[in-house]
């Protein structure tokens, strides 16, 4: 036990916020053992809180390679992993014929002929004619990387299934070269938004982070790091506004990038305060869904008054 | 201290947060980091490696602070004012355990007397104070009682001697920190918040008898049954039927070969995941039922996309955009309010299905129909049955009565039945479950 770990923490929160990612002591303290233990952390949390924004940050704080792996369904090996360049492979044969006449040349039967080429054999299942992919790309990295898969829920399960291998052992097995392990262990970062339940295998190989919707103080740092033109009275309406409509009943409530765009629009207007008719009019960069924009309607005058009182006094302080 | 560690996740085993072995050793290797003293940073960062859902991270907060509140109390030393006290002679051992020794050895004592009391049998929330109250007995806690009694009596009137005001602080400290133990013993043997019991009783129990203050619950139950199976349901599978020519795979495939196009590998097509129609009988002569088979009906709207669900009694509506838009206690109020409580006449309600879906009902549809087909002598039109059993993929009646009492008075399930895949009996929750399981099992 030593002072260490109170301290590395608090240099991650720091560092993010220098990027302009302001975290929470539980986003920090899950980098922080991600790095520690080596292993994978699985985010999860609803839409536009920040979650690949959270690789790309770390990306830049510890100074590595960002590579990023988007999922999508029917995504396999040979896109995620490697693949051959059978078409180089092609071409090279081609070229090189006339050049395997020369070695073959004066060669007797076929038993020597054979014996000749063996020498040859893996040219063209050597690293010059693999094709790298995502995994295999943060696994040779020589400084380490920041490997963000992106979306996991979105892949198939058979596509889990093939990140077993890496996430646990850090290295790939390719039938024709063998097991390529990582130079550096990279840092993983899978993100998920649960439209499907991600196996427990996987989840078993992660450490698990949940990234809520920020509350008022926190969104406030938020918007202060990313929007820092905006005058602090209309920052604090805002964040009040918005977490506010965070507590009604909507098919979607705005996450934090919206609250960005929305603070971005209010700046883009002039605006230096919120009234009902401001709100109203620029509900739709909040607001994804046309009911839901309607149901909020009906309440801007209430959250504009609410936003303007007493409530943010006891969540600010 | 690791022994504390393992404690601790048997406690949150007990409160349904599953943790694997593989777990409990990065527990362990990131407490060595971290330490047990800072313990809001132990929690901060437990709850990173152990639960891995916001569900499990709730429960594991509730656990932590619970568990932990007495793991970390005996280190503050502020008690040991006892060492001033001389001991007396002629008190009872529990006295002189108290006045003299340090705070290990009276955990020590109490541990041993929650032994002899067979602490590992505790089940219940209720028992707690019972242990309580057995754990204090077996360490004499009466004798020093009387003893504090006769203190008191010697010089009556009089300021309470020192001793005896030692006595009693010690002794209430005694009794908080018995029923600590007791507390932190509860959740690591008991059933904590009861569940497996009452989901037991639930599950066995006949849908109709289940009181309506126990929807909550139910429904956790129920739409958890719902959320597993429509997991194992929404599984893709390959079909193999041929698509298009995958060129790359071929050429890959095929390159030892010497690029001869030998074997020829296909793009294949996936298969949909299947549409499902749900009827739910709403009527007054299963209105019992009706409550838990809206709720299984609005749990499978949420978990599966492709779902139409429709109530009648005597008039059919459909009500999949009310489940889709509502909670559950409301939505199925609405449909109980519009549709429920009537007469039944499942002519009626089937040629409305009929004329309402027939054109949605294709060979990759299954249509469930939930009902005691218990008809009124009305006209039954099974002819129409017919129509959508012979469109249907398939088709499944579920019916909550028992089996003996089909075909009695007023029902026709026969005359249905002929006409359906398959005929279940499903009063409870269990059998629910075993139905649908079979369901989609033969559903793909």
């Amino acid at each position: 036990m030593n002072e260490g770990p109170e301290k590395l923490i608090k240099e991650i929160t720091e560092g993010f916020s220098k990027h302009g990612y302001i975290c929470s002591e539980q986003i920090s303290t899950a980098v922080y053992l991600a790095s520690q233990l080596e292993k994978p952390i699985l985010i999860e949390g609803p839409p536009g809180v920040g979650k690949t924004e959270l690789a790309n940050t770390a990306a830049l704080h510890f100074n590595k390679e960002m590579i990023r792996l988007q999922c999508y369904e029917g995504l396999d090996e040979s896109k995620a992993l490697y693949e051959w360049r059978y078409g180089k492979q092609l071409l090279y044969t081609q070229i090189l014929k006339e050049q395997m006449q020369e070695v073959l040349e004066g060669a007797k039967g076929l038993k020597e002929s054979l014996a000749r080429l063996v020498d040859f054999e893996d040219i063209f299942f050597s690293e010059d004619f693999l094709e790298t992919r995502p995994l295999l790309q943060a696994l040779t990295t020589e400084d380490g990387a920041v490997l963000l898969i992106d979306e996991v829920d979105k892949a198939d399960e058979e596509f889990e299934a093939l990140l077993l291998e890496i996430l646990s052992e850090f290295q790939i097995s390719i039938p024709e070269l063998g097991v390529k392990k990582a130079v550096v262990k990279p840092l993983v970062m899978l993100t998920s938004n649960n439209s499907r339940e991600i196996g427990d295998a996987l989840k078993r190989r992660c450490l698990h982070l949940y990234i809520p919707f920020p509350d008022a103080k926190l969104e406030r740092q938020i918007v202060h790091a990313r929007v820092p033109e905006i005058a602090d009275s209309l920052q604090k309406q805002l964040v009040n506004f918005v977490q506010g409509i965070r507590e009604l009943d909507l098919k979607k409530h705005p996450a934090i990038s919206e609250t960005i765009d929305w603070a971005k629009t209010l700046i883009l207007l002039n605006s230096e305060e919120l009234d009902a008719k401001l709100a109203t009019d620029t509900l739709n960069v909040l607001l994804k869904h046309q009911q839901d924009i309607e149901v909020v309607a009906k309440e801007v005058p209430r959250l504009i008054s609410d936003s303007m009182g007493t409530p943010d006094g006891k969540s600010i302080n | 201290m690791e022994r504390v560690l393992t404690d601790f996740v048997k406690a949150l085993r007990n409160a349904n947060v599953r943790v694997s072995p593989a777990e409990t050793i990065d527990a362990m290797s990131v407490i060595n980091d971290v330490g047990y003293d800072d313990k809001v940073l132990l929690k901060r960062t437990l709850s990173i490696v152990l639960p891995k859902t916001p569900e499990e991270k709730q429960k594991f907060s509730e656990c932590f602070d619970n568990f932990f509140t007495d793991e970390i109390k005996p280190v503050e030393e502020n008690q040991s004012a006892s060492d001033n006290a001389n001991p007396q002679e002629g008190k009872s051992d529990l006295a002189n355990t108290l006045l003299e020794g340090s705070q290990a050895e009276i955990m020590l004592a109490i541990a041993d007397a929650a032994e002899e009391s067979e602490i590992r049998e505790i089940k219940y929330f209720t028992q707690r104070s019972v242990f309580t109250r057995r754990i204090l007995e077996q360490m004499g806690v009466g004798k020093l009682e009387d003893e504090i009694m006769q203190m008191g009596a010697q010089n009556d009137g009089g300021e309470p001697s020192e001793l005896e005001q030692e006595l009693r602080n010690q002794l209430t400290g005694l009794r908080e920190r018995v029923s600590n133990y007791v507390q932190q013993q509860f959740l690591l043997h008991g059933d904590v918040s009861g569940e497996q019991l009452r989901e037991q009783v639930f599950k066995s129990m006949n849908m109709a008898q289940i009181d309506r203050s126990y929807m909550q619950e139910v429904h956790s139950l129920v739409r958890r049954m719902a959320k597993k199976l429509a997991n194992m349901h929404s599984r893709r599978k390959k079909n193999y039927r041929r698509g298009k020519l995958d060129i790359r795979k071929t050429l890959r495939d095929n390159w030892k070969n010497q690029g001869v196009l030998f074997n020829l590998s296909w793009t294949y097509k996936k298969v949909d995941r299947p549409k499902i129609l749900v009827v739910c009988d709403v009527s007054g002569s299963v209105g019992a039922y009706a409550r838990f088979m809206l709720m299984f009906m609005f749990s499978l709207t949420e978990v599966v996309s492709k779902l139409r669900a429709f109530v009648f009694s005597s008039n059919l509506g459909e009500v999949t955009q009310d489940f889709k838009d509502q909670s559950l206690e409301p939505a199925i109020e609405k449909a109980l309010q519009k549709h429920g409580g009537g007469s039944t006449d499942y002519g009626q309600a089937l040629s409305e299905f009929v004329s309402l879906c027939l054109d949605d009902i294709d060979k990759k549809t299954t249509v469930v129909i939930l009902g005691d087909a218990r008809n009124n002598f009305g006209p039954e039109k099974s002819h129409l049955m017919k129509l959508i059993f012979e469109r249907a993929k398939q088709v499944y009646w579920l019916n909550p009565e028992g089996k003996y009492r089909w075909n009695t008075g007023d029902s026709v399930m026969t005359n249905y039945s002929a006409y359906c895949t398959k005929v279940f009996q499903c009063g409870s929750i269990d059998q629910l479950e075993r139905v649908i399981a079979t369901l989609l099992k033969t559903a793909i």
